[in-house]
């Protein structure tokens, strides 16, 4: 027989010794996780230091000029007075207004692509989903100069029709148009929120008002408000996305002098004397609108349960679309991407092709304005800047964003992970515009240099403040894929002999591969074309490439802007195209679980 | 089977396949924050053993598996698998270094891999040349029955499979050690009745020593050689699955290995060769005496499903040869009849209200006819009351007396 022993008696008496010595052990024993996480959160904390205490600085100054040397008074609400009266108090109505017909539009546009896209046979899906990433990686900026090319005197449109299209260039270069390309930049956002729970929606909910004798309307009315939380979280991402955008503000905007609170905000920063208290009194403001569209988001929620994914439920069926209405909807989709997205194209690709002066026909169109831009050396060398600071914020975005979206998915419910979370949403609910006029104000002040803190007028801020923008969605996107794979995957392989790199290598990276690829494409390109941070934080004789472009189209070389902008998305839809070519020839398990997903 | 200790010859760094050591775990301890998880467990385990550990869930066993595995470090006490130390003070070698498998509760299997693949993945730590890790492969998953789909991913194959794969990789190795974390949990009835057949058979001729979780008590004493049951990160009783059964080392291994129903009452004399009188509401009965009790003491009687049979009619007159176990028969009224093909189940409840489940007969008793039911002193244990109620956290007592009842015949 196995000799197993149990043997209470010494074992007991052991314990009695161990007593009265174990208490500082103990002691110690108690407090260690709590030492330990707190370690674990360190390099967080340093991270939050150097990324986003700049921004709190600068949100000091609007209270307490004094204390950073703005000014006389210790503690005034004169700022905030100067705020809200005058052109600034028109830019922050306009500004809410904007966000709130922006936030409408997309929600509904998008409610309706996602019932078409997840609910019914509508064709094409692959198409409209490409579409949709194209929109969500696109800067708004360049949706905006599309649209100002084709409508601006001497634009596309004058030139293609011989008049000037005076009562579009005033419907486009205004509120109609900054809300139709701030909604259009918001649907990819606002369909995201709607088919994660339109595609666990199961059909049971439809067919159950169904048997019990509600019509089509009536169903409707029992589904919608199930995804209720879905429309809200669409709605609030999209108001605040739109209110803190800086692209719009800085082209349409600005052209159809129709100021919105982020460009009088980049304004009081750029101009000379920069007055740091009024942008500060403003970035308050924009946090708050940013806040309140989070808080109206979950009051609108508090104490109703909407748990309606189970392991019960089951894929919906698809309603069949009969030939008519199949043409009706793709009509209505082809229609919004084409307004989206095909019109501010064709702007780009006519204004590129055109030449610069005198008649136009299609013997006309010539690649003029690209060998010009080619051969001009400016294209050459902010593409190349750009691209190698894209390229080294993306890299870190990942590594730093894999690590932190690890402790994310891993410390979900614990403080330390709560903590995180919250500070991530707070980076990225930080309008840019306010991160990088942080990063100028702080490390412009004296005390920086004297702390050996040399960063202003870098590179490395400018990279700094990629990351802060890169990072926190990256971390994000990260926390997902790297949740869902289970702990005892890796700990499989280690038991089963393998060390520790080798086993992360085998039996985790395959699986979160495309993750990282993904995560580090779109860090680059959104990196590679980002407009506010670039603009404001620039180093003196460094022009970054969004810099360059907007700064032709201001220069009135039409051609050559446009040109530059179509070379680089087409450079930039090449290097995704390659990447992710390359993701599925070197990584078919990638490809698979894609696949699977 | 051949139970051989590994000779002091072999190198303490590494086993060869196939040799399997025996497992001296001592006074292992593990907590988390202020929750002590596992408390000083010590037990050993020949080698080419199997043993179960026991318990509900918070138990400590899963803790106890991953300290085994290497993936916890514990804070005290020591592991040692023959002439080595997996883990003794500030040791503490990596899961890589520990030559063992595991099987996971959620197989674990890695989804880019063939069944083939997560096979030959954990073979390579013998480095075998490719036809060697070819043939292997495909000789292992064989014997699990998968050789027709070696090439299929997990998200193919059934649960069953799944589970089989990840069995195939535990044994392809031939580790000395092979650890089991509740592998069935996640399969359907029948087969898991099927798949514990099929590791019963598997892991005794690869001859590995096994440590196998679970909080099923008709699943650990079909596979044990020994069993541990665990309460609260302690090791209660460890023994053979019979002498747990027969003699439970505390009403909460009682109900925890499956129960009929609990009387209250006294005791009444002192007992005599191991059997104690007992007067309860129900009515009077003879049961074993665990631990001791004095006259007139308060006791707990825990009845084991086995010990109730149904008697006929009540109110006939006892024949002779049942007249010494008159005291011993209870009457009730039947509550419920459920079918179980080989006969049928009841529910009895007795005068006093009190309720014995899993009474089995091969006749059916009508829902609402008055029964007489016997009880085997065997399998009714009477503890002293102050130690009858369960100890620590009340959660596990209503789960418990739920139990599926286990048939020892």
């Amino acid at each position: 027989m196995t000799d197993t022993t149990l043997t209470p008696g010494p074992r007991a008496a052991a314990r009695a010794d161990q007593a009265s010595p174990a208490g500082p052990r103990r002691l110690a024993r108690l407090l260690r996780p709590q030492v330990a996480g707190a370690l674990r959160l360190l390099p967080w904390g340093l991270f939050a230091a150097v990324l986003l205490l700049p921004v709190a600085g600068f949100l000091l100054v609007a209270v307490s000029p004094r204390l950073f040397g703005q000014g006389d008074a210790w503690f005034t609400w004169a700022p905030f007075q100067q705020v809200l009266s005058g052109w600034t108090a028109h830019a922050l109505l306009d500004s809410l207004a904007v966000g709130l017909g922006a936030a409408l539009l997309a929600t509904v546009v998008a409610l309706a692509l996602a019932w078409l896209t997840e609910r019914t046979t509508l064709a094409g899906q692959g198409v409209w989903r490409v579409l949709l990433w194209a929109l969500l990686l696109a800067p708004s900026y360049l949706e905006s100069l599309g649209w100002t090319w084709l409508v601006e005197p001497q634009g596309v449109l004058a030139r293609l029709l011989g008049q000037d299209p005076v009562g579009l260039r005033s419907v486009v270069l205004g509120p109609a148009g900054v809300i139709w390309v701030l909604a259009s930049r918001g649907v990819p956002f606002a369909y995201l929120a709607v088919t994660a729970l339109l595609r666990g929606l199961g059909r049971e909910f439809e067919d159950a008002a169904r048997t019990h004798g509600g019509g089509r309307l009536a169903t409707a009315r029992v589904v919608l408000p199930m995804l209720a939380p879905a429309l809200w979280a669409a709605f609030a991402i999209v108001f605040a996305e739109s209110i803190s955008d800086y692209g719009v503000a800085a082209t349409l905007a600005s052209q159809g002098n129709f100021p919105l609170l982020t460009g009088a905000m980049e304004q009081s920063i750029s101009t000379f004397p920069a007055d740091f208290p009024l942008a500060s009194a403003m970035g308050w403001l924009l946090l708050a609108l940013v806040g309140l569209a989070l808080l109206a988001q979950r009051r609108s929620l508090r104490g109703r349960s909407y748990q309606v994914l189970s392991g019960r439920t089951r894929p919906a069926r698809r309603a069949r679309l009969g030939a008519l209405r199949q043409t009706a909807a793709l009509v209505g989709v082809g229609g919004f991407f084409l307004a989206a997205a095909g019109v501010p194209a064709f702007g780009a690709a006519a204004a590129s092709l055109l030449p610069s002066g005198g008649k136009v026909t299609t013997a006309s169109l010539s690649l003029a304005n690209f060998r010009h831009v080619l051969r001009s050396g400016e294209l050459i060398s902010a593409l190349g800047y750009s691209a190698r600071l894209a390229a080294i914020t993306a890299c870190a975005a990942v590594i730093l964003g894999a690590v932190a979206g690890r402790a994310l998915a891993r410390q979900g419910g614990g403080r330390a992970g709560r903590l995180l979370d919250l500070l991530l949403l707070a980076a990225i609910a930080l309008p840019s515009v306010l991160l990088a006029s942080g990063y100028i104000f702080t490390y412009n002040l004296p005390f920086a240099s004297e702390l050996g803190i040399d960063l202003y007028g870098t590179t490395t801020l400018l990279v700094l403040g990629y990351l802060a923008g890169a990072l926190p969605s990256a971390a994000r996107l990260l926390s997902g894929p790297l949740g869902q794979v289970s702990d005892s995957l890796l700990w499989a392989a280690r038991i089963h002999g393998r060390r520790p790199v080798s086993a992360w290598a085998g039996a985790v990276l395959p699986l979160v591969a495309g993750s990282l690829v993904w995560t580090w494409l779109i860090a680059f390109c959104g990196t590679l074309l980002e407009l506010p941070v670039s603009q404001l934080l620039a180093p003196p004789g460094q022009e970054p490439l969004s810099v360059a472009i907007t700064r032709q189209l201001q220069g009135y070389d039409l051609g050559a802007g446009a040109a530059m902008t179509v070379v680089v998305v087409a450079g930039s839809l090449v290097l995704i195209g390659l990447v992710l070519g390359a993701v599925r020839l070197f990584l078919p398990a990638a490809r698979r679980l894609e696949a699977l997903a | 089977m051949t139970a051989t200790t590994t000779p002091a010859t072999s190198a303490p760094a590494t086993t060869a396949p196939g040799t399997t050591d025996a497992l001296v775990v001592e006074r292992l301890s593990k907590s988390f924050g202020a929750t002590r998880v596992l408390d000083e467990v010590s037990f050993s385990v020949e080698p080419g053993r199997f043993l179960v550990l026991l318990g509900p869930s918070g138990s400590g066993k899963t803790t106890l598996l991953r300290c085994l595995a290497g993936i916890e470090r514990a804070d005290g006490g020591g592991i040692r698998l023959g002439e080595r130390t997996l883990a003794e003070g500030r040791t503490h070698l990596p899961p890589d270094r520990r030559e063992l498998a595991m099987v996971f509760q959620d197989y674990a299997l890695w989804p880019h891999m063939t069944a083939a693949e997560n096979v030959a993945y954990a073979l390579r730590r013998r480095r075998p040349t490719k036809e060697q890790s070819a043939a292997q492969v495909a000789a292992c998953l064989d014997r699990v029955g998968l050789g027709a789909h070696a090439e299929r991913y997990p998200h193919q194959l059934s649960g069953g499979q799944q589970q089989r794969v990840a069995l195939a990789r535990a044994l392809v190795a031939r580790p000395g050690l092979l650890l089991f974390d509740e592998p069935l949990s996640n399969l359907d009835a029948d087969l898991r009745e099927r798949l514990r057949v099929e590791i019963a058979a598997l892991t005794r001729e690869s001859g590995a020593t096994v440590v196998y979780i679970t909080h099923d008590q008709a699943e650990a004493f079909a596979l044990a050689d020994t069993v541990g049951v665990l309460e609260q990160g302690r090791l209660v009783q460890l023994a053979g699955p019979e002498e747990v059964y027969q003699r439970p080392a505390s009403p909460f291994v009682a109900r925890f290995t499956g129960l009929a129903g609990e009387l209250t009452g006294r005791a009444t004399g002192a007992p005599h060769v191991g059997r104690v009188m007992c007067a309860t509401p129900a009515g009077s009965l003879v049961a074993t005496a665990m631990g001791a009790h004095d006259d007139d003491a308060a006791v707990q009687v825990l009845i084991r499903p086995a010990a109730v049979t149904l008697a006929e009619e009540p109110g006939d007159p006892a024949d002779g040869r049942t007249a010494p176990l008159a005291s011993q028969s209870l009457t009730g009224t039947v509550a419920d009849t459920a079918y179980r093909g080989r006969g049928y189940d009841h529910v009895v409840e007795l005068a006093d209200g009190s309720r014995l489940t899993g009474v089995f007969d091969r006749r059916a008793c009508p829902r609402g006819a008055r029964v007489r039911v016997t009880l085997d002193p065997d399998g009714c244990f009477a503890y002293p009351a102050s130690s009858a109620r369960p100890t620590g956290a009340g959660q596990d007592a209503a789960p418990l007396s739920d139990r599926t009842p286990v048939e020892v015949p």
